[in-house]
């Protein structure tokens, strides 16, 4: 009983506060769409590189063929980048550039007027499961096409086609930006939200009469996290469905362990808000609190730069830090099409980092004014 | 440990840094009494009651809320205690009814109990049709029945009020007294700071804190006494000089006598004013003097106030 009062009390002044109207429910979008604005349209065309090691007019037929070969509701190919030998092809999908290379061998155009049997290859990139059977498709799809053509015009030749698969690095620009609008959304936004929250009771003084009541500090503290957390999930729901449903941003696992791992990160935010709330004097100590606190995030968990790039000491505060495991659980499932439960030692981590904060927060929220 | 006082301090004692706000205060506060704290600015008055509520640990000394010890259970002591704040402590953004539930749901009614009592509530603090308007938006007086009316929502034993009246108007002012007063003969202990004296003369005992320390305990008679060291009459007589009046019984001191015209007027400290003033009256006339009038000088409480706050200051 108490704690509901408690939680309907403090949800009724979340909505009733405008600021954190805009904060929590406006920033996604807005967020959302700088990012897309910033990073591309998304749905747009697929970047490969195509090398064509042939040079021949036939191997320049085959390219402008591919451009024109739609992906199945992915939009269409853009060669973006032409390579000159195979492992500059190779290296471009490694790095992520581009998701496939095509590779037209030396000496195409002479086996197809030959009739000869020709090799063509394509470089995929792994991490992309989904995206790469759509590519290699497509280009079956595409050479049968062109083998038809070619031999109404100049007589029959074969092709095989042989394919490379290797892991590119994590994550390709355009869809990068997911894992780090969810942490500004699920991190940084919460955490400064809560933060606020019990100093704001005793800059306004109504703590001095909130603790006259019979109430403990695991009312206060739970109170808090659940009022917050049902405004905040909203957070959850609405960026993730906005990027996936109308942004189009990839996912290549299951959306339902997203949305787990998202609010496993939300939950932890609030909780490493609430411990800085409980150790802060009044409000602007609080938020700047909460701002020191998101700085190791930003630098050190992977949401500028992959963390296994970081030196050996930084990764020990890495190991420290939430969003680690949050960025770490996300972009496997997002891009490597993981499941949770093969990230279940970062969910793991994150359940425990908020039991830590909990009850730290619940053992030192001190019921008195002083 | 006493059964017969609502609260009770044993040196109580409170430094901030190196300011002692309280200094070894003892205070024995009786059941079903109403008992003001005095005292300027500063003199640590809200700073003792937030003691007595465990709001801040002292840095010396033992409180007792009806023989328990804040320090140790004060939850039991919550239930029994309601507090209204010197300033408005209650929730800006939610309404004159949402903060009246809440209070009553924390404090344990159900949804049902909470609704009855906040009902009777507003009733009789004049505050039904301001209901449904945030808190932050009532006027001064407003916001102080609200505050008031918290404080009692869970009907405690022991109220205790910081300055209720600041910012009040004289009818509302006149109204929240005769509600102590009612409240008090119900049985509820009610503990008050105030700087208004005529309010203070309403209070069965008074202390005087200043400087952190009590300089004067008392009803405000014997408050009045002390200060002055007694009552003062003023007599009126016709003579050419004044009379001897030294070593007459109960006379404590001449303060001032005054001839005009072939009168005298003459202004006596005394033990006691009610029995003295016509024993005094006959011995004079007794020995030959006209008493043209006799009466009690009324000492204000304030007077007594500024006095005794006067000599601690040098
Ligand atoms: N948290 C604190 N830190 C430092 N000093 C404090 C603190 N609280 C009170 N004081 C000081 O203690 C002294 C007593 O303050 P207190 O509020 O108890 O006075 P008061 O008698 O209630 O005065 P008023 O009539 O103005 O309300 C003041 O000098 C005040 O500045
Ligand atoms: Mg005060």
């Amino acid at each position: 009983m108490i704690l509901t009062a408690l939680i309907y009390k403090d949800i009724k002044q979340l909505l009733r506060d405008p600021k954190t109207l805009v904060m929590v429910l406006l920033m996604p979008v807005i967020v959302l769409v700088m990012f897309v604005a910033g990073y591309g349209g998304p749905g747009g065309n697929i970047p490969i590189a195509v090398a064509n090691l042939d040079g021949g007019t036939i191997s320049w037929r085959l390219i402008s063929e591919l451009k024109r070969a739609s992906a199945m509701g992915l939009g269409s190919f853009e060669v973006v980048k032409t390579a000159y030998t195979f492992e500059e092809a190779y290296d471009s999908v490694r790095k992520g550039e581009v998701y496939a290379a095509i590779i037209i061998p030396k000496g195409f155009t002479e086996e197809v007027f030959l009739g000869k049997e020709t090799q063509v290859g394509i470089i995929l990139d792994a991490s992309y499961a989904d995206i790469s059977e759509r590519v290699y498709r497509v280009l079956v799809l595409t050479m049968q096409g062109f083998q038809q053509k070619v031999t109404e015009k100049y007589g029959g030749f074969t092709f095989n086609i042989y394919r490379v698969t290797i892991y590119g690095p994590e994550v390709s620009k355009i869809d990068a930006f997911l894992g780090v609008v969810m942490s500004v959304l699920l991190h940084l936004v919460p955490m400064s939200l809560i933060a606020v929250s019990i100093s704001r009771e005793r800059e306004r003084r109504t703590f001095e009469q909130l603790i006259m009541t019979p109430i403990s500090s695991y009312d206060i503290i739970m109170g808090k996290l659940l009022a917050y957390m049902i405004v905040t999930m909203a957070d959850t729901f609405l960026t993730l469905g906005l990027a996936v449903y109308v942004f189009k941003v990839r996912v290549v696992g299951s959306f339902l362990d997203l949305m787990v791992i998202s609010f496993l990160i939300l939950i932890c935010s609030l909780s490493m808000g609430l411990l800085i709330s409980v150790l802060s004097k009044n409000q602007l100590q609080a938020y700047q609190m909460a701002i020191f606190a998101f700085i190791p995030s930003m630098l050190f968990s992977g949401f500028i730069m992959p963390a296994e790039l970081l030196s050996p000491k930084v990764k020990i505060i890495s190991k420290l830090l939430p969003l680690y495991y949050f960025l770490k659980a996300f972009r496997n499932i997002q891009i490597r099409g993981w499941t949770l439960y093969d990230n279940i030692f970062d969910a793991l981590m994150l359940i425990g980092e908020t039991i830590v904060f909990l009850l730290t927060a619940i053992k030192l929220l001190k019921l008195r004014v002083e | 440990m006493s059964l017969e006082y609502a609260v009770e301090t044993v040196n109580l004692t409170k430094v901030f840094g190196n300011f002692k706000a309280v200094d070894n205060l003892n205070l024995k506060i009786r059941k079903g009494e109403i008992f003001g704290l005095l005292g300027p600015n500063g003199a640590g008055k809200t700073t003792t009651i937030r003691m007595i509520l465990g709001l801040i640990k002292p840095t010396k000394g033992v409180v007792r809320v009806f023989g328990i010890q804040v320090e140790k259970e004060r939850r039991k002591v919550l239930k029994m205690t309601g507090y209204m704040p010197q300033r408005f402590s209650l929730y800006e953004d939610l309404t004159v009814e949402e903060n009246l539930m809440l209070y009553a749901l924390l404090y344990g009614y159900n949804r049902r109990e909470a609704r009855e009592r906040v009902k009777e509530l507003l009733e009789e603090l004049f505050l039904e049709e301001f209901k449904d308007r945030l808190a932050g938006n009532l006027s001064g007086g407003m916001k102080q029945r609200l505050a008031l009316a918290v404080a009692l929502v869970h009907k405690p034993k022991l109220v205790i009020v910081d300055e209720p009246t600041a910012g009040v108007d004289p009818p509302l002012r006149r109204y929240f007294w005769k509600y102590f007063k009612d409240l008090n003969k119900r049985g509820v202990t009610i503990i008050v700071t105030t700087h208004y004296m005529d309010e203070a003369e309403n209070c069965d005992r008074l202390a005087l804190i200043f400087r952190g320390r009590k300089i004067a305990e008392g009803t405000p008679l014997e408050i009045k006494r002390l200060a002055f060291g007694g009552d003062i009459i003023e007599i009126l007589l016709e003579a050419p000089s004044p009379p001897k009046l030294e070593g007459i019984e109960g006379v404590k001191k001449i303060l001032e006598s005054e001839r005009y015209n072939g009168t005298v007027s003459i202004k006596v400290l005394v033990d006691d004013a009610s029995s003295r003033l016509i024993s005094i009256v006959k011995r004079l006339e007794s020995n030959g003097v006209k008493v043209v009038r006799g009466s009690q000088v009324y000492v204000g409480l304030e007077d007594a106030f500024i006095k005794l706050i006067g000599e601690q200051a040098q």
